[in-house]
């Protein structure tokens, strides 16, 4: 029974958003998959790059270790201990593959686990709460990550059931998957927000640790191939790395061939830096912000290619 | 700009930094005449005027022993003949309560025996202060306030109350303050909210009422001793005051003729001798013209302001309706310009911001902080026949409220499901703007509740919104006395403290449950929940029968009356509480849902079921307001919270209204007469019921406001605005019809609602509104940015308007606390 199967189907999913109508038609839900072959410097969700459950701290919501002891209690690993100002010390190398059950023990929501197992009928059954507002905003669900496609069974199942459940569907790619798995998913989506992030190889390597030829030759066979499913496809904007007119006119020539595709500039923040400090990471970006009067001649560089179907 | 906070701005807060950097109005040039109107009185302290009330004393006292109605009508007469009329420089239409400027007027009858202190204190009192003169004050203190003492209403309900449910209403012998557990509204304002069927006085004129009532008057049975007495003083108040309105508004007839005659300026002359020829036809004849509308409900309106404090102002009832015939009339004729509709709606606009409706105790001064006020003006809907009822007059009232830059009128929008998408359209723009408007009533919540309470098809269809949150049908409706409003957290307090509260010390005012530690179960906790739940519920019936009872004794309504078909039919007064095919939509409020379902899923999960906390940890904890507790007060806040779209907390939510309104439709019609239904709307009284409640187990702390309405605590709403309307849904009693409004704030950002894009989603948004059947919705669409900027230069922003409680106020009016209340509300970001 190929039906049961995908619901019982699970995966590591490390957040679910509602009232999402940023990425994709209408009035959405976000289902953020964990795990992403590419290492961006940029990256927005340092909690969705690798695969497993990981394990965050908010120091500013924790009460402090002369107040409450409940977690170190709890840590089979010693990986938790009092640091000289009376927070906790987090023993990155000890504390690993265990079940968190400090996260339950911590009354302040301090601890954080980012990723936990669901299946896919625990995903559906969040996503339909909303159904109401679907219906009338012509929304959805819309697979983000990380990559989707990293745990692409589990991708492939909730799309299946999505569909069986007649939910509209939208995935943000990072473009970087196994051709087949994309090719399978594609007639499952009615939309795709693709990421073209550089045109240049060796470039996009530099900054993301990967090349880009199999992220183009996805999107290419994604253009050509499935007529039925909207692709727009959204370049972030980033600052020494694609925020020149150049770069972005030749993303645009690269789309100006596949009429069907809108196109998309979204200004780099840095909203995610905070989640750095909570995995006891450096943001690679450190300070660097982007300096917003650069948009109107990226958008005008685009503009001049695509024409309307460039999209602010 | 450095003072800017963020890079997107609601056109509203755009305004007010164009403003501040000395930039022109946009609207300003298009809007001359009511931009020099509004300088004259922005930021303007409110003077009580102190006429109505002297004119209406002098009369009662010299009407002793008469019947109530007919002393009501001599006293409006009285009022009429001598109230000091006002021809405002640049106005277009005629009729003042009182004085220029922002004013309010006094309702002794209502309030006297607070009157000699409230004139001590209102000049300095927190929330909404107001002037009044050293001249004025005297006379107050030594012409008014004594005949009064002694036979106010409020002063013969703290008598009469029992002292059971005396003390679960006032903290003091004399009930000047409030207990805020089962607090009574009735005291001060004559009725709940209201609505007149102007539409009436356009098409007839109350010439042709007085012809009726004389007609009848004429065909009593003279020996009819019922007739005699009850129906032949009803009668002649009627004739009474409609001579009296017309003699009010002939004397601002004059007034105008005068001034014309002296004006210099033949523009302004030549609208003077307009005003003087509209105020001699109006309101004695049928309205001609859309100008003669504008002006015949102005003077309705108005004289209705000086008959009775009608709760929360007299509402306008469905405007672009009842207006529309004239303003197509003069469109088709080319008498009327859409430019010229707007400005004489926009001078209505600016007479409804002046007066300011008064609250003399401090109890209502705190319910209705900000000067609130609800002359709630409808639109949309559906007609009688059940169409779709927008016209072009419809958008210009959008158009008008977006440009106006004030928050008056209080505009309600009717949603239904069919509602053109070009209206939804206009409505989320405007809500857009960002000032609060219009709020949303929803028809297919509305028209079925009235049908199965009673109402044919055809009335319930013409619903028009009044006051905040209300529904009225202007001549099948009667009404009744406000309400109590109900301090269900509370209820948890006096769980915990066993029939007690911290903040009013070893007093038992609830029922002696039981120490807490003793509940084995969570069914046994439920159970003592349940039963202060009734305790507080059957003290508000009792209150309201008594209420009921006392209020025909002293309040009548002659005006309201004559213009009511079914007082006219049946020849007796809107205040007495039969009247024959009447229906009576009454209400009691319930306040602090989201405090009392968090509280209780707290309790629910940790202590009896995770079993991650002990009764007494968490009594403990409560008891020294957390301090020292942390850790527990973090952990009681991650127990299952309302607004979440949660189904461990919404079921607890719905158990709790469940109580509510099986109560209700078990004893509402039997015991006092009226559907009296649950409602969850608190005005700005979220704040003072707040203030005595301890710690209670959600990890709120003590004094803190309950939660508002039907929306989450305090930042609990972390799922969504999707979240925050499923919970309402999930929690209400479907199958039950003792319900009325419930009250629904969505706080937006700016950003989340951009473009075009941004307002389509607002427009899906709204129409799942309409199909989830929640009853009200409001939106603030403002940055938390803007809202700190202005408590820190309250100067500034003079001019920045939020979204309250059913109503919009400036916030640089409010009180600190309740400026924190709405800074806290969680704001639904772009995610």
């Amino acid at each position: 029974m190929e039906e049961t199967d995908d619901r019982r189907h699970a995966g590591t999913v490390f957040n679910i958003q509602k009232y999402s109508i940023h990425d994709g038609p209408g009035i959405r839900t976000l289902v953020f998959l964990k795990g992403c072959a590419l290492s961006c410097r940029w990256c927005s969700n340092p909690e969705s790059q690798r695969p497993q459950p990981e394990l965050a701290y908010n120091k500013g919501r924790c009460l402090g270790l002369d107040k409450c002891v409940r977690c170190p209690a709890v840590c089979v690993r010693n990986a938790l201990s009092r640091s000289p100002d009376g927070t906790l010390d987090i023993d990155r190398a000890r504390c690993q593959g265990c079940h968190m059950p400090c996260v339950d023990a911590c009354p302040a929501e301090a601890l954080i686990a980012y990723g936990k197992t669901m299946t896919v009928e625990d995903v559906l059954a969040k996503v339909e709460q909303d159904g109401a507002f679907y219906a009338r905003s012509g929304g959805g669900m819309t697979l983000s990550g990380g990559e989707p496609l990293y745990q692409a069974d589990f991708a492939l199942a909730l799309l299946r059931e999505a569909k069986r459940r007649h939910l509209k569907t939208a995935m943000e790619t990072s473009g970087l998957a196994r051709r087949e798995a994309l090719a399978e998913a594609a007639p499952l989506l009615n939309d795709v927000l693709f990421d073209i992030k550089h045109v240049d190889s060796r470039v996009h390597e530099a900054q993301t640790g990967m090349p880009n030829d199999l992220i183009l030759a996805n999107f290419r066979m994604l253009a050509e191939e499935f007529a039925d499913t909207r692709i727009r496809v959204r370049t972030p904007i980033i600052p020494g790395f694609n925020d020149d007119e150049a770069t972005i006119s030749a993303i645009a020539a690269f789309l100006e061939p596949y009429p069907r595709v809108e196109y998309e500039l979204l200004p780099y923040h840095r909203l995610g830096t905070q989640k750095y400090v909570f995995l006891d990471r450096s943001s690679p970006m450190g300070e660097t912000a982007l300096d917003k009067t650069k948009l109107p001649r990226l958008e005008s560089a685009a503009r001049d290619v695509l024409k309307e179907r460039f999209r602010t | 700009m450095d003072t800017m906070p963020c890079d997107c701005l609601s056109p509203q807060e755009r305004r007010l930094y164009d403003a501040m950097a000395g930039k022109e109005d946009r609207h300003r040039k298009s809007h001359a005449r009511v931009f020099r109107l509004l300088e004259r009185f922005e930021g303007q302290k409110p003077r009580i005027d102190i006429e109505r009330a002297l004119y209406f004393t002098q009369s009662m006292r010299e009407t002793e022993g008469q019947p109530l109605v007919l002393r009501w009508a001599k006293a409006l007469r009285h009022i009429a003949e001598n109230i000091t009329v006002h021809v405002q420089q640049d106005q277009l239409l005629l009729g003042r309560a009182g004085c220029d400027g922002r004013y309010g007027i006094l309702y002794p009858e209502l309030d006297g025996d607070f009157l000699d202190i409230a004139v001590r204190d209102l000049p300095t009192r927190a929330t909404s202060p107001a002037t009044i003169t050293p001249e004025d004050a005297k006379r107050v203190v030594e012409e008014i306030a004594p005949y009064w003492k002694g036979k106010t209403f409020h002063e013969a309900l703290n008598a009469a109350l029992p002292p059971e449910i005396h003390k679960l209403t006032y903290d003091d012998p004399e009930g000047l303050v409030s207990r805020f557990i089962v607090n009574e509204t009735a005291s001060f304002r004559s009725s709940i909210q209201w609505v007149h069927d102007y539409e009436k006085v356009l098409r007839r004129g109350f010439d042709d009422i007085r012809r009726e009532a004389q007609e009848k008057l004429d065909a009593l049975d003279p020996l009819s001793a019922g007739d005699y007495c009850r129906k032949r003083p009803f009668l002649e108040a009627v004739i009474i005051v409609s001579e009296a309105i017309v003699l009010w508004a002939r004397r601002h007839a004059a007034l105008a003729r005068e001034m014309a005659g002296i004006e210099y300026d033949p523009a302004r002359k030549s609208e003077l001798l307009r005003m003087a020829e509209n105020a001699e036809r109006v309101p004695a004849l049928p309205a001609r013209d859309f100008y003669e509308a504008c002006q015949s409900q102005w003077f309705v309106q108005m004289f209705s302001r000086l008959e009775q404090k009608t709760g929360t102002t007299i509402s306008n009832g469905r405007m672009d309706q009842y207006l529309y015939p004239y303003y197509r009339k003069g469109k088709e004729d080319g008498t009327l310009t859409d430019a010229k509709t707007i400005e004489l709606l926009e001078c209505m606009w600016v007479g409804m911001a002046e007066f300011i409706d008064m609250y003399i105790s401090p109890t209502g001064g705190a319910f209705n902080e900000g000067y609130a006020h609800w002359e709630a003006v409808t639109v949309g809907g559906q007609t009688p026949d059940g169409r779709d009822a927008s016209n072009d007059l419809t958008y210009l009232f959008l158009k008008s409220k977006r440009e106006f830059p004030l928050h008056y009128p209080d505009l309600a929008a009717r949603i239904h499901s069919r509602a053109p998408e070009r209206y939804l359209w206009d409505v989320a723009e405007t809500i857009k703007y960002g000032s609060g408007f219009p709020k949303l009533i929803n028809d297919e919540e509305v028209v079925p509740l009235y049908v199965s309470k009673g109402a044919t098809f055809e009335e319930a269809l013409d619903y028009a919104v009044s006051g905040c949150t209300e529904a009225r049908m202007p001549n099948r409706d009667t009404y009744t006395s406000g309400g109590a409003y109900i301090n269900f957290a509370a209820a948890v307090e006096m769980v915990l403290r066993n029939g007690r509260m911290k903040k009013y010390g070893d007093r038992v005012l609830g029922v002696e449950t039981g120490d807490p530690r003793s509940f084995a179960t969570w069914e046994q906790f439920w159970d003592a929940y349940v039963q202060q739940h009734l305790l507080f519920m059957k003290a508000a019936f009792i209150q309201q029968r008594i209420i009921i009872d006392l209020r025909a004794r002293h309040f009548a309504q002659p005006m309201g009356s004559a213009i009511h078909d079914l007082c006219m039919k049946h020849c007796i007064d809107l205040h007495q509480p039969d009247i024959p095919e009447g229906l009576d939509f009454g209400y009691f409020e319930y306040m602090g849902l989201g405090t009392v379902v968090d509280s209780l899923a707290a309790v629910k999960k940790l202590v009896y079921e995770d079993r991650r906390l002990t009764m007494d940890e968490l009594l403990a904890a409560i008891d020294a307001n957390f301090e020292g507790h942390e850790d527990v007060k973090a952990l009681l806040r991650t127990a299952p919270c309302y607004g979440n779209n949660d189904p461990y907390a919404d079921a607890i939510g719905r158990d709790i209204d469940r109580i509510s309104v099986e109560y209700g439709d078990k004893y509402s019609m039997k015991d006092l007469g009226i559907h009296n239904d649950v409602r969850y709307v608190p005005f700005t009284s979220h704040v003072p019921f707040g203030k005595v409640v301890s710690a209670t187990p959600n990890g709120r702390t003590e004094w803190f406001p309950l939660s508002d309405g039907s929306s989450a605590s305090h930042g609990a709403d972390v799922n969504g605005p999707t979240a925050v309307m499923l919970s309402n849904f999930n929690t209400k009693n479907m199958g039950y019809r003792a319900r009325a409004a419930r009250m629904l704030n969505v706080k937006f950002t700016p950003k989340c609602l951009e473009g075009d894009q941004g307002t389509e989603k607002l427009v899906a948004f709204i129409r799942t509104f309409c199909d989830l059947k929640l009853w009200h919705v409001q939106f603030n669409v403002i940055s938390r940015e803007t809202l700190l900027a202005a408590q820190k230069d309250p100067r500034k922003y003079r001019n920045l308007i939020v979204r309250i409680a059913g109503y919009s106020a400036y916030f640089v009016d409010l009180s600190p606390d309740l400026q924190n209340d709405l800074i806290a509300r969680t704001e639904h970001g772009a995610l």
